[in-house]
């Protein structure tokens, strides 16, 4: 069993959530996406973002818009669409029940252990 | 210094140095071909390539104008690894088939190529360069084709066809794909096994989208990937299919290449004809001299012939080959000599075919009746004079077995004389009320006084001891007058109320003779016939009729044959003739 995998593997589920919250506070472009997971730790490297991001868009959970940039090229804008929002708030119920199970099962084998 | 390109990213212009700007476009390409095929390429290749060139702008400024590798080198440290995407896209269902497909391609791209190894080469490099892709010591491949030299030069053969098929591994990516990730059963089986995993995975991503119906669009869709699947999964099958069928046309095509120069070069050790006889084998090369006209060479034929059959055998091994190691580059030179070549030989294929079969134009017979001495009794005796060369073969009673040419077989052959078997004798009733013999030789020739000049040169001899008759099973012709499909027909003509015997050797020489009893060949031996008016009719026959086929009355006949012989019921075979004056020969 490799570590590095399954430490992966755990990451990778909550990814979309993450995303999701993340433009659930307004709209964002990616590069501040990616400076706020990084911050968090949760991706490490960027272009993983872009086939996400693209697939929540062609789900119809996000939708974005062209801004000129003064400095650099066009910028994408992605926001939650009311679908997304829906979305997030079921997820958002089951990470909860999910962080209280796992809180339990580790507890209770902690205990046992 | 270093040499700058202007290059637009995204609608940024950037000077960026040449290096730095393979290694961009080698990573983005890279990127492109893991996206390959799955939804949306474009639209992420689109942010990714904005938002490296915002990263890139940040890197650059007045002071700084140009982008270095540094710079790109850390632009993709922070976009990661195409592999890191794919690792992160396991999740959904067009996910994981784009991952999948990633990682085939990944698979693809990383795969082993056969190339020839300059750097290991002892001659080509061609036995380096099987080995590494392979994986064995090159030494062994090296003595099987050093010793495969001396098999007609067949190994030289299939070692040129390879240098030349096999391309050399020039820059370091070809030596690189050289030693590429290995390629063997193991992998074959992985990679067939993944594709059959992938397969039940999406058909059940199928059912399950065909189950739900949400809309119309979406199973439309489904099915779409679900036919383009199909068609991936037919491809792959047809194309592992491809690969056996390519062993299997290299091993043929070789095992044949052999077969064909033996058969030219060989001189007698692999025989066209399964000559009685056994000591005597011929070669092409010699068949070859017996029909050829004397003004055509033989080594005209052997040249038309490797031409002929030759070049298509190379280039089934040739096409093998390169479908095996998926050799992609043509080689015009190679195919455009091939068709000439085969062409040439076609043309003298036909040359040699029409000088032949004019020779073979007309056909003359000539007639001759023998005098023989009537019979005392009114039985006449006929049987087979045996020879060494029939002695070798009584053991077998399908004659037909045998490879013929023609009506005849091909015997043995000496400098001035074929022996060729087998004469056919046919008995016939008589017009007069005696015994005659007639024979009738047949040959081919040009015209009709060639034809008739051959017949008449066909050399056959037969003996008559009182009322037995010996024939020879064989029939001389001319090494001159080559071999031109002489025959020798034997009609043994019976007045009506005489009686032949015919003795067991007779088998080798008659063939469907018309009787009363409709017996076959081998139960007309070892009989009496008496000659009526109606036809041959069986003496000694009474055992036939009650031939069924139940086994009881099978072995009751086949008891009562032993019955018959050991008690030499039917009429003693004749004596062998005795050396007497009253012997006649015969030669015609």
């Amino acid at each position: 069993m490799n570590i590095e995998n399954t430490k992966a593997q755990m990451k990778k589920g909550v990814l979309e959530f993450c995303i999701l919250s993340i433009l659930s506070h307004g709209e964002n472009y990616p590069s501040e996406i990616i400076e706020k997971m990084k911050e968090a730790k949760l991706i490490v490297v960027e272009g993983t973002l872009y086939p996400l991001l693209m697939r929540l868009k062609n789900d119809g959970l996000l939708s974005y818009r062209w801004e000129e940039s003064t400095s650099g090229p066009p910028r994408k804008y992605y926001k939650l669409t009311p679908v997304g929002e829906q979305f997030l708030k079921e997820l958002d119920t089951t990470w909860k029940e999910l962080v209280e199970a796992v809180n339990k099962t580790t507890n209770r084998t902690s205990q046992n252990g | 210094m270093n040499r700058t390109i202007t290059m637009n990213l995204s609608g940024i212009i950037f000077h960026i140095e040449e290096d730095a700007y393979d290694r961009l476009n080698k990573y983005l390409s890279t990127i492109r071909s893991y996206f390959k095929d799955s939804d949306g390429r474009d639209e992420i290749m689109n942010d990714i390539e904005s938002r490296i060139a915002e990263m890139l702008q940040e890197k650059v400024s007045n002071t700084k104008q140009a982008v270095l590798m540094m710079d790109v080198e850390s632009v993709i440290a922070l976009m990661g690894r195409p592999e890191d995407f794919a690792g992160d896209n396991e999740q959904s269902q067009t996910a994981s088939q784009s991952a999948n497909e990633n990682q085939q391609r990944q698979y693809n791209g990383r795969r082993r190529r056969v190339f020839r190894d300059p750097d290991e080469k002892l001659l080509g490099g061609v036995c380096s360069g099987i080995a590494n892709y392979f994986d064995f010591d090159p030494i062994w491949l090296r003595a099987a084709f050093a010793i495969s030299f001396f098999v007609f030069g067949s190994g030289l053969l299939v070692y040129i066809i390879l240098w030349i098929i096999i391309p050399e591994a020039k820059t370091t990516a070809e030596k690189l794909e050289m030693r590429g990730e290995k390629v063997d059963i193991n992998n074959i089986g992985k990679a067939v096994t993944e594709e059959f995993d992938d397969l039940k995975k999406r058909m059940k991503n199928f059912g399950d989208n065909v189950g739900s119906t949400e809309n119309r669009e979406r199973v439309k869709s489904s099915a779409r990937k679900a036919t383009e699947f199909l068609g991936d999964v037919f491809y792959n099958m047809i194309k592992v299919l491809g690969k056996i069928v390519a062993v299997f046309l290299v091993i043929i095509g070789i095992l044949l290449m052999v077969g064909l120069l033996a058969t030219i070069f060989g001189k007698g050790t692999i025989s066209v004809f399964n000559a009685p006889g056994s000591n005597i084998h011929f070669s092409l090369y010699e068949f070859g001299s017996a029909v050829l006209p004397n003004d055509l060479s033989i080594q005209l034929v052997v040249i038309s012939l490797i031409l002929f059959l030759g070049v298509p055998l190379l280039s089934i091994i040739y096409a093998g080959i390169r479908h095996l190691f998926g050799i992609k580059q043509k080689n015009r030179i190679v195919k455009y000599t091939a068709n000439i070549l085969w062409l040439i030989g076609l043309v003298m294929v036909f040359y040699i075919g029409t000088v032949i079969g004019t020779d073979f134009e007309e056909q003359a017979n000539s007639k001759q009746h023998i005098d023989i001495k009537q019979p005392a009794n009114g039985v006449l005796y006929l049987d087979v004079n045996p020879t060494a060369e029939d002695d070798i073969e009584l053991g077998s009673r399908y004659r037909h077995n045998r490879i013929n040419f023609g009506d005849w077989n091909l015997i043995s052959k000496d400098d001035n004389k074929f022996r060729i078997g087998y004469p056919e004798l046919n008995i016939v009733a008589s017009e007069t009320d005696s015994f005659e013999l007639v024979a009738i030789r047949t040959a081919h020739g040009f015209d009709k006084k060639d034809a008739v000049n051959r017949a008449k040169n066909i050399d056959y001899s037969l003996v008559q001891n009182d009322s037995t008759i010996l024939f020879n099973s064989f029939f001389d012709i001319n090494a001159e007058d080559k071999l031109r499909a002489q025959d020798l027909q034997l009609i043994i003509k019976v007045p009506v109320g005489k009686i032949v015997y015919l003795g067991k050797r007779t088998e080798r020489i008659i063939f469907d003779i018309d009787n009363v009893d409709d017996a076959l060949d081998r139960d007309m031996v070892n009989r009496r016939w008496q000659m009526t008016a109606a036809g041959l009719k069986c003496l000694d026959c009474e055992g036939l009729e009650e031939k069924e086929f139940d086994n009881d009355s099978l072995d009751r006949y086949i008891k009562k044959l032993h019955k018959m012989d050991a008690n030499d019921v039917p009429p003693p075979p004749p004596a062998p003739p005795e050396p007497s004056e009253k012997n006649n020969k015969y030669f015609f």
